[in-house]
């Protein structure tokens, strides 16, 4: 009889990284392989390849003159982005210094920060109106969530010795000004510039629910099937997007920050009573404010389809998922040093930065467009978009990888050399990313995909803010359990060290 | 004394102290006990070398010695605890922070309150930090930097100096002249060393610590360098540590 | 350190700027909007043309307000950023419903006897009838915008009637195009083998050759009901001077231009009044979209 420990190990046995975490991965393509069919994944276009022609077409002659007011547009997208963050940077810090301590400031960050830019949007506009206020409420109240938990963490990690070298009786002010903030300010000012770019494109998807932002005009000419104006939006938000470095230069941003304030205007005249009737009675349910115990329970029972929504959401949430998993493991050699030729590496990036630019949702409502509107363009948008982004961080990571043999065949390095350097990180960044990609589901509803943004786009097109509250709570809810969920069932390997983990 | 500012202030801070005791205390952090059964006396004008091998449970005496002292000791911690980022002004200017308002200590950020300026430009002249007030810390020599974090110590003006080795990044001479100028402006002084013959000769008393105990509270001029080599145990064994090492490695 | 002292003052800057600017408020412009029931195209363009004539006519600043849904028109109507609107049906009633003492003060010629087209496509075989007939069931069929009356609320209560069952049961598939242009776009590609739109947008889109009658014809049109009107908020008066909404009413009566009226697109305009729309409302109420 042979001693154990020399017999031939089974497939993928063993308790290796390895192993252990392709079995991971696996179980979890196993459980979307056996959630499709339970997912509305149908083509309903007749001709969607006509459509897809005349839309790269479009692309490839855009029309530039057919933009009606194209500076403008930019000028505000760019002012709400930087109001808006800097606006989230003012709220958020102050709360990132009790973060640790207050069990309130927590619960309460992660709650905006589970709503999505647009939901906010939606909340404000029946409030602020179509006006700036809306905008840059929308950007600052779930940012300044994210700040507090992201500078309470950068915060956290700064070297102790110079905080206890101050006299006793130093103020936290003193402290924090002294000690904390010049010490982080290198990582602070990084990751507030990578929200910045957050905001940039948030901001232009502000235009989709009416706030003439480039998303404004983009929506439309592409709804109304106008691809050669569609076109030239679209090349203007990349060129927008690409020139980031250079327009906003450290230097640059104050003086440009100011000049902006004026395309902001003109400001709402905030009604008291109106906004004090919204907060007070137009989102709570009749039956709570008078508390009808029978009259609130016929309300929940009356909410629209929510369980459908639910599931659906959360469907897609894990399609999505599994499929960036898949799209950045097969695209991330595109962009890699490890393979290819300069031409096919050159392509690569370029593929995974256009992908990566682009939001969700504007992939979405393309393929939206042009497949009609079952799960399948709104997975097909997730997948795409966070895959590449997976992907595009996974090459950088490659990047400083020297493989120890040198003359391996190009599948030989994959496999031996690069992969099991990279997929630790690689599958952890997939987790974290798992909180983005559900929040993602549940807006892309607004697009007629039926998750739940369909039905809180319906409660407010009804005016029913009370229905539209309560299923915005359902989605932040939903979205922290899922947070919760994929930190317990992440492998502990610590992933890409990447900004926008956060 | 003459060149330090705001001598008089010091001197009349150090009215208060009148030393301190510890009767047989065990020192740690947390649950965790780093020294066993501490007796000592600091008093008043007394001048005390602390030696041990690192991990022997120097920092954690100076640290339960600054506690205990409070507003009487000024401070000056193991590799400086300095802000890079900030400049010597800054850096020293935090020594006082708690006796500013907090508008003035973030005016101060954007432009330097004069009379602080004015003190903190002569006190870095004094120690050779000439034309350095502006430089961020961060851009500075190791022997500068060492001489910031005295400098903020030297600008708390209180009548105890607390130090965690806070001469070893410069060279033998410049460490005496910096040691003169502390026991210049401070009546008592507790320091961490690793430089033995500087313990000797410029300090009243010596305290040792070995094995988790206070093994050595002596004067100084009762000592040689061989009753402290006693203290380092490991660097005395090490050369047979290392014989039979090699000695073993042959077959 | 200078990067500290920035970050200072940029604080201050933004701190002052949000607090300083929201006081400026606007002058007093006369401001109106208009539901985006189809392509907006031009729109700013269309609608600025109305706006002048408003202006001239009124004697006040007049400026359209652009929406991008039907939530946001009413939305802007009870915010007050626009005291007048060229609402729907059923927006309408939303909007008068939260701003009590607006009125409904004019509706288009055609207005009063509003008709919903019920759209096929080719592959379906279905055929022009007095009846909706049986076999639509089984098919997949696109509303307008999810508030529209002509796009939503009216062929849904004629589905209801016809059929007793409601849309999600009747069709496989129930969507909401956004607008009327959209349901013709969508019926005519075949994403969606039925789609309800609103007849004069099918007829204005026919008049100027925008579909191709091969692949998506007319099947069925629904009875007639009261629909779009020009509301003005009951404040007006007290904002503009007395008897302003008289004045506005004239303005709107007596637009004849041919040009303005086919932003619309109507022939013209004749006077209405709240009561006019309470079908509209019953309705609405029966079908949840109302409370």
């Amino acid at each position: 009889m042979m001693a154990s420990g020399d017999s031939r190990p089974g497939l993928l046995a063993g308790d290796g990284i390895g192993a252990r975490l392709a079995r991971h991965s696996l179980w979890l393509i196993a459980l979307a392989l056996i959630a499709i069919p339970l997912a509305d994944l149908e083509i309903l276009s007749r001709d969607p390849w006509a459509e897809l022609g005349r839309m790269a077409l479009g692309l490839a002659l855009p029309d530039l003159g057919a933009i009606e007011t194209p500076l403008q547009a930019i000028g505000l997208t760019v002012a709400v982005a930087f109001w808006g963050t800097l606006s989230g940077v003012v709220l958020g810090l102050p709360l990132a210094l009790v973060y640790s301590r207050s069990r309130w400031v927590r619960a309460a960050s992660a709650g905006v920060r589970a709503v999505h830019e647009l939901f906010w949007a939606l909340l404000f506009l029946q409030v602020f109106g179509l006006s700036a206020l809306t905008a840059l409420a929308a950007l600052a109240i779930p940012y300044a969530g994210i700040f507090a938990k992201v500078y309470a963490e950068i915060l956290e990690q700064t070297p102790r010795a110079a905080q206890e070298a101050l006299p006793e009786g130093t103020s936290r002010l003193a402290r924090l000004a002294y000690t904390e903030l010049p010490l982080a300010f290198a990582q602070l000012a990084a990751y507030t510039r990578y929200r910045f770019e957050c905001a940039l494109r948030a901001s232009v998807l502000l235009g989709f629910v009416g706030l003439p932002t480039l998303g404004y005009q983009l929506e439309s000419a592409f709804r109304e099937g106008r691809y050669h104006e569609a076109g030239a939006l679209l090349w203007l938000f990349y060129a927008l997007i690409a020139t980031l470095p250079w327009w906003a230069h450290r230097r640059l941003l104050l003086p440009l920050g100011i000049a902006s304030v004026t395309l902001l205007g003109p400001w709402p005249e905030i009604d008291g009573g109106l906004l004090w009737r919204f907060v007070s009675q137009d989102i709570w349910p009749r039956a709570l404010l008078t508390g009808d115990i029978s009259g609130l329970v016929d309300w929940l029972m009356g909410l629209p389809a929510l369980v459908t929504a639910v599931a659906n959401t959360l469907l897609l949430g894990l399609l999505g998922t599994v499929g960036a998993l898949l799209i950045a493991l097969a695209l991330w050699p595109l962009a890699s040093r490890h393979f290819g030729n300069p031409l096919t590496r050159g392509a690569g990036r370029g593929i995974l930065i256009l992908l990566r630019s682009t939001p969700e949702l504007m992939l979405a409502f393309i393929f939206l467009l042009l497949l009609g509107p079952s799960l399948l363009p709104a997975w097909l948008a997730l997948a795409l978009h966070n895959g590449a982004l997976i992907a595009f961080l996974v090459s950088r990571h490659a990047h400083a990888i020297e493989p120890g043999m040198a003359g391996l065949p190009a599948s030989g390095r994959l496999a031996y050399e690069l992969l099991p350097r990279v997929y630790p990180g690689m599958l952890a960044l997939v987790y974290y990313r798992a909180e983005v990609i559900l929040r993602e589901s549940a807006l892309l509803g607004m697009l007629g995909v039926a998750t739940l943004g369909d039905i809180i786009d319906d409660a407010f097109q009804m005016l029913m803010f009370d229905v539209a509250f309560a299923l915005l709570v359902v989605t932040a809810l939903l979205n922290i359990l899922v947070d919760a969920l994929a930190r317990r069932l992440r492998p502990c390997e610590p992933p890409i060290d990447d900004p926008c983990l956060r | 004394m003459s060149q330090g500012p705001k001598d008089t202030a010091s001197m009349s801070e150090a009215v208060d102290f009148t030393g301190l005791s510890l009767d047989g205390e065990d020192l740690g952090h947390g649950q965790q006990i780093v020294l066993r059964d501490v007796r000592l006396r600091l008093e008043p004008g007394q001048r005390v070398a602390l030696l041990g091998e690192s991990g022997a449970g120097k920092s954690t005496l100076l640290a339960t010695l600054r506690q205990r002292l409070g507003a009487h000791a000024a401070w000056c911690p193991q590799h400086h605890g300095l802000v890079p980022q900030l400049s010597v002004y800054h850096n020293v200017y935090m020594g006082r922070l708690e006796h500013h308002s907090a508008l003035a200590n973030l005016w101060n950020l954007v432009r330097p309150l004069a009379s602080c300026w004015k003190d903190i430009t002569a006190l870095c002249q004094a120690l050779g930090l000439d034309g350095l007030a502006r430089r961020p810390v961060g851009r500075l020599s190791g022997g500068q930097r060492q001489r910031v974090a005295i400098a903020r110590a030297l600008y708390q003006q209180r009548p105890v100096f607390i130090g965690d080795e806070p001469v070893a990044s410069v060279d033998p001479h410049q460490a005496m002249s910096l040691l003169d100028r502390i026991d210049a402006q401070h009546t008592t002084t507790v320091m961490a060393l690793h430089q033995r013959e500087l313990a000797l000769s410029h300090f009243d008393r010596v305290w040792g610590l070995a094995d988790g105990r206070l093994v050595l509270d002596a004067p100084s001029h009762n000592l040689s360098l061989a009753d402290l080599d006693a203290l380092y145990p490991s660097a005395t064994a090490a050369p047979d540590a290392s014989a039979i090492t090699s000695e073993s490695a042959i077959p | 350190m200078r990067s500290l002292a920035s970050l200072t003052s940029l604080l201050a800057i933004a701190t002052a700027g949000l607090i300083g600017l929201p006081s400026v408020a606007a002058a007093d412009t006369f401001r109106f909007t208009a539901i985006p029931d189809e392509d907006e195209s031009r729109l700013v363009e269309r609608f600025s043309k109305v706006a002048d004539y408003l202006s001239d006519t009124l004697e006040v600043d007049v400026e359209y307000v652009p929406v991008k849904s039907y939530g946001a028109a009413v939305t802007a109507f009870r915010n007050d950023q626009v005291q007048l609107a060229w609402f729907g049906g059923l927006s309408g009633v939303q909007a008068r419903r939260l701003v009590p003492g607006s009125q409904a003060l004019a509706q288009g010629v055609e207005d009063a006897a509003f008709e919903t087209y019920f759209l096929a496509h080719a592959s379906t075989g279905l055929e022009p009838a007095d009846t909706l007939p049986d076999s639509i069931e089984g098919k997949t069929f696109t509303f307008g915008a999810k508030t529209s009356t002509s796009g939503r609320l009216m062929p849904e209560h004629y589905l209801r009637e016809r059929f007793d069952a409601a849309p999600e049961e009747l069709f496989t598939r129930v969507g909401f195009s956004g607008d009327h242009s959209r349901t013709i776009a969508l019926v005519e590609a075949g994403t969606y083998d039925i789609g309800a739109v609103n007849f004069k947008v099918w007829d204005a889109a026919l008049a100027n050759g925008d579909v191709d009658t091969d692949k998506v014809d007319v099947i069925w049109s629904t009875p007639s009901y009261p629909d779009y009107q020009w509301t003005l908020r009951g404040d007006a008066d007290e904002t503009f001077g007395a008897g302003f909404t008289d004045r506005v009413r004239q303005a709107l009566l007596s637009m004849d231009d041919p040009e303005l009226l086919e932003s619309f697109p109507r022939s013209g305009f004749i006077p209405a009044d709240n009561d006019m729309y309470a079908p509209i409302e019953s309705v609405a109420e029966n079908l949840g979209l109302l409370r």
